[in-house]
């Protein structure tokens, strides 16, 4: 596999890997904080656990939207020029899968705003 | 080498054919020899998929029909109320062997072996990539199977659920040998599926036609790489939690005892992180199929493939979000329950996308209503209901009122049956024309449409009725007079109707199929893709240059040139058998694959294997260690006559185009493999190192222990130096090892020599120097936690030393130099794994305790 191809694969799967780094991060933070039982600490008063998770999930937004853009700005250059009909698919595939993980990513998130952390 | 960036067009307005006509009368006769099946008793040892893929497919049918008898046992049992037909002990023999072996011994391996069969097919190619590894896949499933099967005539079967939760399955509930059963047979008929898995990996993405680049794969391909993948990811952790559960069982480690620090919930994630995914990984086939079919009987292309493509890796990730939302009545805290409910939900929207899209694809159509449409329509119906309940149980709130009641039972049914079973009938009636000389019955076929459709109904909607209304899955019987009797009745009478379709439906089979070679019965569906092609045993006989989804509905005459021998590579180069290997993504040729044939090694070394694990279960060690030994040494048998080199200079395969015979580095096939092989591993040891900081969280005041003696730091730096400096003297033999000149020097085998002494000193140093601490495997999780990653590592740096020692004997051999060397390579990849993953672990067990100030 060229660099090329790999750097397209990445790009494509990007906002999956994401998505399963955020879930990660805040299933991980929730558990250990409950666990360790300091759920209760408090940053510039918000609790820890929404803090981090919508630190997270913020990061991760902007880093899929990040990806969508790239995705979206390569699919327009790859149109234009004479690209394979390879590269054309796998950016595309990149602009639905990123579109679809932002969709995702927040959807995860959006249990802190309601949910109490080790209830 | 002199493949061009683009493909060159070839078809019947005037451009020429990669081969011209007449050929060489002698060149069809020399591709037939090369695949000859092997006759009488040898027939046994035939590798490839013409006959694999079948007795693949017909075991897991076997299979099916074993568990759907003891489904019916127990239907029967629960016809009416207080009925003493079986007793409670062997009822949860039957339920915990019905859902183990249709979950681990057929639906897993009957669409592993659809694919086995298929794929090549499809693909254009003679064959997959590894013919051996599947029929060794295909010989310990079928021996290891049978004999785990057996143990319900002699009591002796699982009966602690088909999950096993520990404390249930532990040996102070279960002292028998029936949950060591579960654990072994069950986990070496994994290790068969991930062998399945990545020659799936490699077969998908390197034995493709010409021109088939990635955005003409067909769906089948695609669903059957995610699913591939989705095994590489997710059955390490089962293997694990298998493991763990086994070291607890045999030696007192006390991973999931709670009084010694244990955690039985630790089972639970290592469970679900494999089972959730498992309802997709055989969900994912079924609907490559059915994206197969649908366009078939539409007599259009299917609409959104992109969509459709987006839909299955999304599930394929997804899937790996939920498995918690089996857990849901655990007491987890609501906000981890929220995170998983949240991914359940998400997860209907990919299988949203392929429903609307094979609804759209029958609506631009004219769709047949033949027997595999019927299944269809009832795949979308009975599947569709399922996916209602499932988004219901995905609230935590409803699953707390739905656990573990018969409305699970109908959920999942609904979910298995629609989302596997009728795709898999509906592939039956499609494809059999491929393997037979005959199609099956439309009369009968529609028949045993109506029987398991109004079966499955009948059996399994009461039930969510029975559920509400609080009746418990897992109860031998029942209290008259609680409201449940008459829907029991009917659940059982839908059963019979359900058993009385299959019945139907290999009544059909006797009368209809006649495996065949090279007469089936064509093309009957007037379907698009290559499968379709006329084939044999060495598949078809040139490979194709493909321009489309459905290369036989848009390039005229294909089939005729094909078979004429126009296209790619219409004889033998090597005089053996060989498949064309293509790039990974635009599908130009790259090499020529030399197929391993026919040979006792890889059924010898799966009965073996099978034998050491079963007989392990039985307390036989010495024979079973026997057993081990012999099979592998027929592994090593079986490899010794692999990575043959170069046999021959580059050859013409038509159109100008000339390829190697034997390439090494990334561009092997072997490699891939080795690639997917250390996903699995790692994925094993990050399932350890999941464990061991789980059990840190059920204990952060004692990790370690009072009492415990840390090793100091030195042990720990000094193994992991020893791991590096093996990695380097690796290094530095492959550096020796470079250059087109066949160069074999012998400083590689002392190399090697010096790296092997190294490593095994490394893990020895690791291991003694946690025993001169006293620690003790069974005093608490933490040693045995901290003994698991150690044991770990020694079965890796065991299994390192073997490949290191092994490469030495190809080099005293002369079967290892510059250019012909795979071997090397793949002995190289591990060997980088085996000190990742011992750094890796020596950090943890020597730095986290101090990280987290336990010591």
């Amino acid at each position: 596999m060229t660099r090329r191809r790999f750097w397209q694969v990445f790009m494509m799967l990007c906002g999956f890997i994401i998505w399963a780094v955020q879930f990660t991060l805040i299933y991980g933070a929730t558990s250990t904080t409950c666990a360790l039982e300091v759920a209760e600490t408090r940053l510039l008063g918000i609790g820890i656990v929404p803090a981090v998770i919508a630190a997270v999930t913020l990061a991760a937004f902007l880093c899929t939207a990040g990806v969508l853009t790239y995705a979206l700005r390569e699919h327009r250059r790859l149109q234009s020029g004479n690209a394979g009909v390879t590269d054309i698919f796998l950016s595309q595939a990149a602009i639905l899968i990123s579109a679809f993980s932002i969709a995702a990513i927040v959807w995860q998130g959006l249990p802190a705003l309601i949910l109490p952390a080790c209830a | 080498m002199n493949v061009p960036e683009t493909q060159k067009s070839f078809g019947r307005d005037g451009s020429e054919f990669p081969n011209p006509l007449p050929r060489p009368k002698d060149e069809l006769q020399k591709l037939k020899r090369a695949w000859e099946p092997p006759r009488g008793l040898s027939f046994i040892t035939a590798v490839n998929n013409t006959y694999v893929g079948q007795w693949y497919v017909g075991t897991a049918f076997l299979f099916f029909v074993l568990a759907g008898i003891l489904s019916l046992i127990m239907r029967a049992q629960l016809a009416a109320p207080e009925s003493d037909l079986v007793s409670h002990s062997l009822y949860n023999q039957l339920f915990t062997m019905h859902g183990t072996v249709m979950m681990f011994l057929f639906a897993v391996p009957a669409v592993e072996a659809a694919s086995v069969y298929l794929l090549p097919n499809m693909q254009a190619a003679r064959d997959l990539p590894f013919p051996r590894l599947s029929a060794y896949a295909f010989w310990a499933y079928f021996v290891g199977g049978l004999v785990f099967f057996t143990t319900i005539f002699f009591g002796l079967a699982p009966n602690s659920g088909w999950f096993m939760y520990p404390p249930l399955s532990s040996l102070k509930y279960s002292p028998a040998d029936n949950a060591d059963w579960w654990l072994l047979g069950i986990g070496f008929i994994e290790i068969s599926a991930i062998a399945g898995a990545i020659e799936i990996i490699v077969g998908v993405m390197k034995t493709r036609a010409v021109g088939m680049s990635l955005d003409k794969m067909p769906i089948y391909s695609w669903a059957m790489l995610v699913f591939a993948a989705m095994i590489i990811v997710g059955f390490p952790a089962i293997i694990l939690g298998t493991l763990l559960l086994e070291l607890e069982r045999a030696f007192d480690w006390p991973f999931f005892i709670a009084e010694r620090g244990g955690d039985p919930l630790l089972w639970q994630h290592l469970f679900w992180f494999f089972g959730h995914p498992e309802v997709y990984i055989i969900f994912i086939p079924a609907t490559g199929m059915v994206s197969m079919i649908v366009p078939a009987m539409a007599q259009t292309p299917l609409v959104g493939y992109r969509f459709i493509v987006l839909a299955l890796v999304a599930t394929g990730f997804l899937s790996f979000g939920l498995w918690v939302h089996h857990m849901f009545a655990t007491g987890l805290p609501k906000m981890s329950l929220s995170f998983f409910s949240a991914a359940s939900t998400a997860v209907a929207v990919p299988s949203g996308i392929q429903v609307f899209a094979w609804i759209a694809t029958i609506a631009s159509g004219r769709m047949n209503l033949t027997t595999p449409s019927l299944f269809i329509i009832g795949f979308l119906f009975i599947f569709t209901l399922g996916g209602l309940t499932g988004v219901m149980v995905a609230m935590a709130p409803f699953d707390w009122q739905a656990h573990d009641t018969y409305f699970i039972v109908a959920h999942l049914h609904y979910v298995l049956i629609g989302g596997m079973v009728f795709p898999l009938f509906a592939a039956f009636y499609y494809w059999v024309p491929v393997a037979s000389t005959r199609a099956l019955s439309e009369c009968v076929g529609r028949w045993v449409f109506g029987l398991m459709f109004v079966g499955v109904n009948v059996t399994f909607f009461p039930m969510h009725i029975t559920g509400l209304i609080g009746m418990p899955r897992r109860v031998y019987t029942y209290p008259v007079g609680m409201g449940w009797d008459e829907l029991n009745l009917i659940s059982t009478v839908g059963a019979f109707m359900i058993a009385a379709g299959v019945a139907l439906f290999i009544y059909d089979m006797i009368r209809n199929f006649r495996p065949t070679l090279d007469d089936n019965a064509g093309n009957v569906w007037n379907a698009g893709t290559l499968e379709w092609l006329p084939n044999s045993n060495y598949g078809t006989r040139t490979i194709p240059v493909v321009k489309s989804r459905e290369p036989l509905w848009d390039q005229p005459g294909l089939a005729d040139d094909v078979d004429a021998g126009r296209y790619y590579l219409p004889g033998t180069v090597t005089g053996g058998r060989e498949t064309l290997v293509t790039s990974p993504f635009d599908a130009r040729p790259q090499y020529i694959l030399q197929v391993p044939g026919p040979g006792w090694q890889p059924f010898l070394a799966a009965v073996f294997t099978a034998a050491f694990f079963l007989l392990l279960t039985v307390k036989a060690v010495i024979l079973s260690a026997i057993c081990g030994v012999l099979a592998l040494g027929f592994v090593i048998w079986w490899l010794w006559e692999t990575d043959l080199g170069p046999i021959r200079p580059p050859a013409d395969i038509g159109g100008g185009l000339t390829v190697p015979v034997y390439v090494t580095g990334s561009m092997n096939h072997s490699w891939w493999a080795m690639i997917a092989l250390m996903v699995v591993c790692g994925m094993i040891f990050t399932c350890l190192v999941f464990s061991y900081l789980f059990l840190w969280l059920v204990n952060p005041a004692s990790w370690p222990p009072s009492g415990t003696v840390m090793p100091g730091f030195l042990p720990g730096s000094t193994a992991g130096g020893l791991y590096v400096a093996s990695a380097i003297l690796v290094a530095v033999a492959s550096r020796h090892l470079r250059g087109d000149d066949r160069r074999s020097p012998s400083s590689v085998p002392l190399l090697l020599a010096g790296a092997v002494v190294l490593l095994a000193t490394g893990s020895t140093l690791d291991l003694w120097t946690h025993w001169q601490t006293a620690l003790s495997p069974s005093a608490h999780a933490y040693g045995a936690a901290v003994y698991g990653i150690i044991a770990f590592q020694i079965l890796f740096v065991g299994t390192s030393v073997i490949m290191g020692l092994y490469t030495i004997a190809r080099w005293l051999a002369g079967k290892l130099d510059s250019v012909r060397r795979a071997t090397f390579d793949n002995t190289m990849l591990f060997w980088y794994y085996t000190v990742g993953q011992g750094t890796a672990g020596l950090l943890v067990v020597y730095g986290f305790p101090k990280l987290v100030g336990g010591a």
